[in-house]
């Protein structure tokens, strides 16, 4: 790591018995972070990451800083941070590395932060002000459009289903792949998980399919948290008997049924779940059997400390683990009433409730709305699909129409392929869903977020 | 292209239209009307055929908005350089 940090034992910022806030101890030689370094394997023990944040924490009290940004996609230095504004009362910005730098600056002057921890820690050279709001924590969303909103949490609203994560006994010192961002929600969700259940935080060399494959079977990775859409990617590269896998955890994006369908056929002794959370209410609910979507039964009472609901569509959520309120937008989705206003539609089918996609992401083909997530679904359920991306191509005549990029599987005749989905498309979709700008890919774009382009 | 060359785009995209639907290919000419009833088409097939034809031509005649068209002889009119 860095030079110059207090040594295990030698408790610069605090006492050496002080717990802290995600339980390590000075003296703990277990690994925590397993990744490489410039091609070198490299650990950081708990008792590491211990003296770095006691470090840390040493200097924030000495400068008085109380205003800390850290952007860097090395959890050492988010679990640091974490650690070290916790037990000095400061305020914590976690940023996304891909932002430019002249947002970052326009950031710092804003919310007049002090200190921008990363590789090296650097004073912005703004006059440190006592006093104010303290230890909230600063999530930025993964800003699919525009500039990132930013939800302010507390450490309590992070580990609140972090800590019952970490009891379930299929999670007691597992090894995590971190696959997801490690500056947004669902990447802190599992570094944070890793250091609470006793676990190890993989960091892949290469955030690849393959890298991410590679690591996974060097360092006997036991659970792993990612996107649907890396599912099917992993799947793609995977032996799946190269793994051991305890847990697989979808999230991140809406899942189908056709990917869950997969995972349990590679995977048959795992056990699989689908997460609903979002930066902006935190974990909201899990479902462990393997459909696609949540029952309905879960719309008439509170169901893993939280209450659901359809208004106009949309999924209402009532959590004690949301956000306090964005610090960036004048709208705020947290009503009065305690109950957060999603963007995500959803449709009661029977005994289960299905997300339809995000309101923005629809296409108006000549009057009719689509929801890509929809026909994506429908892509992947076909045989020979093995990822599938829906958008919409402005048209003269239809005013939009719908495109999709597919992925293949190995070894099929695209043409003859080609032509197969576009008549399944055809018989079973209505004819505004079919797309209509339709091509065959090598490999769909994924963003940093682990979510399709 | 010529407006004949466009026309022959216009009947080979027809014709995989029309097999993707399990129908027999069209024969056209450049008086036929797109949505006329003639040919086995739909206005949103008809979208897929204009998308085609950008990627064919290379060339958006509607970038700037629409312009009116009826026959498949106007349409292939408006990708002739």
């Amino acid at each position: 790591m860095t030079g110059g940090v207090a040594g295990p034992g030698r408790a610069a910022g605090r006492a050496a018995a002080e717990p802290g806030a995600l339980g390590l101890a000075a003296h703990d030689r277990t690994p925590l972070v397993a990744r490489a370094l410039a091609g070198q394997p490299d650990t950081v023990t708990r008792g590491g990451l211990w003296a770095l944040s006691d470090a840390l924490t040493a200097r924030l009290r000495a400068d008085g800083f109380r205003r800390v940004l850290v952007r860097s996609d090395d959890p050492t230095h988010i679990l640091r941070a974490i650690e070290g504004c916790h037990a000095v009362g400061a305020d914590l910005w976690i940023a996304h590395t891909n932002l430019p730098d002249p947002f970052i600056e326009e950031f710092t002057r804003r919310f007049g932060i002090e200190l921008v921890v990363g590789d090296s820690d650097r004073p912005t050279g703004v006059t440190p002000v006592a006093g104010g709001p303290a230890r909230r924590i600063h999530m930025m969303t993964s800003g699919t459009t525009g500039e990132p909103k930013v939800a302010i949490h507390t450490l309590e609203s992070l580990l609140s289903r972090v800590r019952s994560g970490a009891r379930v006994s299929v999670n007691r010192a597992g090894k995590w792949l971190l696959t997801y961002q490690p500056t947004g929600f669902a990447g802190l969700q599992v570094a944070l998980t890793a250091v609470l259940s006793h676990g190890l935080l993989v960091i892949p060399e290469e955030r690849t399919p393959l890298g991410f494959y590679q690591a996974a079977v060097d360092h006997g990775v036991t659970q792993v948290s990612a996107t649907a859409t890396f599912w099917r990617s992993l799947l793609m590269v995977a032996k799946p008997g190269a793994l051991g896998l305890r847990q697989i955890t979808l999230g991140g994006e809406a899942v189908d049924q056709a990917t869950l369908t997969r995972l349990r056929t590679a995977f048959p002794d795992t056990r699989i779940t689908h997460i609903y959370a979002s930066t902006e209410a935190g974990v909201v609910f899990a479902v462990h059997d393997g459909r696609e979507g949540f029952p309905a039964a879960w719309l008439q009472g509170p169901v893993q400390g939280v209450e659901l609901r359809i208004r106009d569509g949309f999924l209402h959520i009532k959590t004690p683990n949301a956000m306090r309120a964005y610090a960036t937008e004048a709208e705020q989705p947290l009503g009065e009433d305690g109950w957060l206003k999603t963007a995500d539609q959803c449709e009661v089918r029977d005994d289960r409730v299905y997300i339809l996609g995000r309101q923005d992401s629809t296409i108006n083909v000549a009057g009719s709305k689509v929801y890509p997530l929809s026909v994506e679904r429908f892509l992947l359920g076909l045989s020979g699909v093995l990822e599938a991306r829906v958008f919409g191509v402005p048209n003269p005549v239809a005013g939009a129409i719908v495109g999709a990029e597919v992925v293949l599987a190995e070894g099929l005749d695209p043409k003859a392929t080609r032509m197969e989905i576009l008549k399944a498309c055809r018989e079973q979709l209505p004819g505004y869903q079919v797309p209509r700008a339709f091509k065959i890919v090598d490999a769909i774009q994924v963003k940093a977020s682990g979510k399709k382009g | 292209m010529t407006e004949q060359e466009v026309l022959g785009e216009i009947q080979r995209l027809l014709a995989d239209i029309a097999e993707s639907k399990g129908e027999d290919a069209p024969e056209i000419n450049g008086q036929v009307e797109l949505l006329g009833g003639e040919l086995p088409i739909d206005s949103l097939d008809l979208a897929s055929l204009v998308r085609e034809l950008e990627d064919v031509t290379g060339h958006d005649p509607f970038k700037d908005g629409f312009i009116d068209f009826r026959t498949a002889g106007e349409l292939a009119r408006l990708y002739v350089r």
